[in-house]
């Protein structure tokens, strides 16, 4: 009796592709723009653009590399210079939030000995060092590390050869540990005469390994 | 493995965690870390490293969620329309789709321009919630008697030929008047929902455009994405709130039969 077919497949289809990526995409988006507003903003233009552009998504394709590809599109095109001026008014603010990492209580000392120096971050760290990276370098890392794309799909994202990828990985992976390793200090994770040896080596910026820092009783 | 080995290999390693090898490659690596304690510590390190990162990850608010869908459903179906136009036999269909347009615009709508009305709104708002049932049924005859003595007014449950099944009522109000909503699904079109709120509206203008069906007056209108049909019996106005395409609404409407 009723034809419920038409015009509502095509969109009933593109949600059933889509919606499942929403929570990656706004994710990225946060890392990106840094601002809830302005991550919402993305994935709703990240969205609709998709959905206008869906009869040129090939099906059977790749439906996340896709979206995110338009995301970072979006993001490059649009929302970079405004986040960067965000970003200028909102420096004072944030560097007076970072005083209350050195006031933090000292993360418990773990038994484990095989324990490494990441699996006692605390995410808002974590966060706080993506989130300082430049953005070439922060894109990179987005979509390798939080997103789990491979390298070839980041260069197809990216519009850029495998190569370029693989250099601003390594890069902005060490610019992140770096960071991290300052927080680290300053919330107490790592302590005294071993953070000062950290740190000092950090600055040769070679030692990896010294990041990899067990915690020994 | 000596330090110098290391160094020259932490990108290969890299990438081996990255699930960048394959199967192949793989073996070889894995053969390569049992017999070196320096490498392997690498990779457990790279391997802690990519946790951290992955516990960074955030979940959409759900407002998000609802915000996107809202959207795509104000959205023409684009890529649609620019495929069809591109055949020269869909031009000529559209050309008679037009003519019709043109005669639905000059007899049937006495009011083309869609008029705002709260009522409607705050039904979207109500149907768009989903929220939970006061009483659920799947006979029409056990609501309609649950209700009575509810409402200040009297209520009819429409029955339908087919399609639409009851699932319940809720009691609900809208602009501070007693309303009811009752919410089937439609097994014929993967379970959605349809809402149809009950409210005597004193009101005497329905939002939307008017036309005829099976001897009644209904309104149509869209609000947030949903199709709206209002029509009235005995003074007391009938809302069907629904992600249906027109078409369907009215063809759910005109099964209706208020007895």
């Amino acid at each position: 009796m009723l034809d419920f077919k038409h015009t509502d497949r095509t969109r009933r289809e593109f949600e059933g592709l889509s919606l499942e990526h929403l929570d990656a995409l706004y994710s990225a988006g946060l890392r990106l723009t840094k601002n809830e507003r302005d991550a919402e903003d993305l994935v709703q233009d990240t969205f609709l653009r998709a959905f206008r552009f869906f009869d040129k998504f090939e099906r059977g394709t790749n439906m996340k590399a896709w979206l995110f590809k338009i995301l970072t599109n979006t993001f490059i095109n649009k929302y970079r210079r405004r986040v960067k001026e965000r970003t200028v008014v909102e420096g004072a603010a944030r560097e007076a939030g970072n005083e209350r990492f050195v006031t933090r209580e000292p993360t418990e000392s773990s038994a484990d000995p095989e324990q490494y120096f990441f699996d006692k971050l605390l995410s808002d760290d974590v966060i706080r060092s993506i989130d300082q990276l430049p953005i070439d370098f922060r894109l990179v890392v987005i979509l390798a590390d939080l997103q789990e794309f491979s390298y070839k799909e980041i260069a197809e994202i990216l519009d850029c050869p495998v190569g370029t990828v693989m250099s601003r990985l390594y890069r902005g992976r060490k610019l992140l540990q770096k960071n991290l390793l300052g927080y680290a200090v300053a919330s107490g994770v790592v302590q005294g005469k071993q953070a000062l040896e950290i740190s000092v080596a950090v600055e040769e910026e070679e030692a990896l390994e010294v990041l990899e820092f067990k915690r020994r009783a | 493995m000596t330090h110098e080995c290391r160094k020259l290999e932490e990108t290969f390693l890299h990438a081996y965690v990255d699930g960048e090898f394959g199967a192949e490659e793989s073996a070889e690596v894995q053969a390569h870390l049992a017999e070196c304690a320096e490498c392997t510590h690498a990779v457990r390190l790279h391997q802690s490293y990519k946790a951290a990162m992955l516990r960074a990850n955030v979940a959409a608010p759900h407002l998000v969620y609802e915000d996107v869908r809202d959207h795509l459903m104000d959205q023409p179906v684009h890529g649609r329309w620019a495929r069809a136009f591109q055949r020269p036999s869909a031009i000529a269909i559209a050309a008679a789709c037009a003519g019709a347009a043109i005669w639905f615009l000059a007899g049937g709508l006495s009011h083309p321009l869609l008029s705002r009305h709260s009522l409607i709104e705050d039904g979207v708002a109500i149907h768009a919630r989903a929220l939970p049932l006061d009483y659920s049924a799947s006979d029409p005859r056990s609501a309609q008697k649950w209700l009575e003595g509810k409402l200040d007014f009297g209520v009819r449950l429409p029955r339908f030929a087919q399609g639409p099944r009851l699932q319940g009522v809720r009691l609900s109000s809208v602009h501070q008047r007693q309303a009811a909503v009752v919410t089937y699904s439609l097994p014929q079109a993967d379970g959605r929902r349809v809402s149809l709120l009950i409210v005597d509206d004193p009101e005497p203008q329905l939002p939307g455009a008017a036309r005829r069906i099976a001897d009644r007056e209904v309104w149509l209108s869209r609000a947030k994405g949903f199709n709206i049909a209002s029509w009235r019996n005995d003074e007391i106005v009938y809302s069907l709130i629904s992600d249906l395409d027109e078409k369907d609404v009215l063809a759910l409407v005109q099964s209706a039969e208020m007895r």
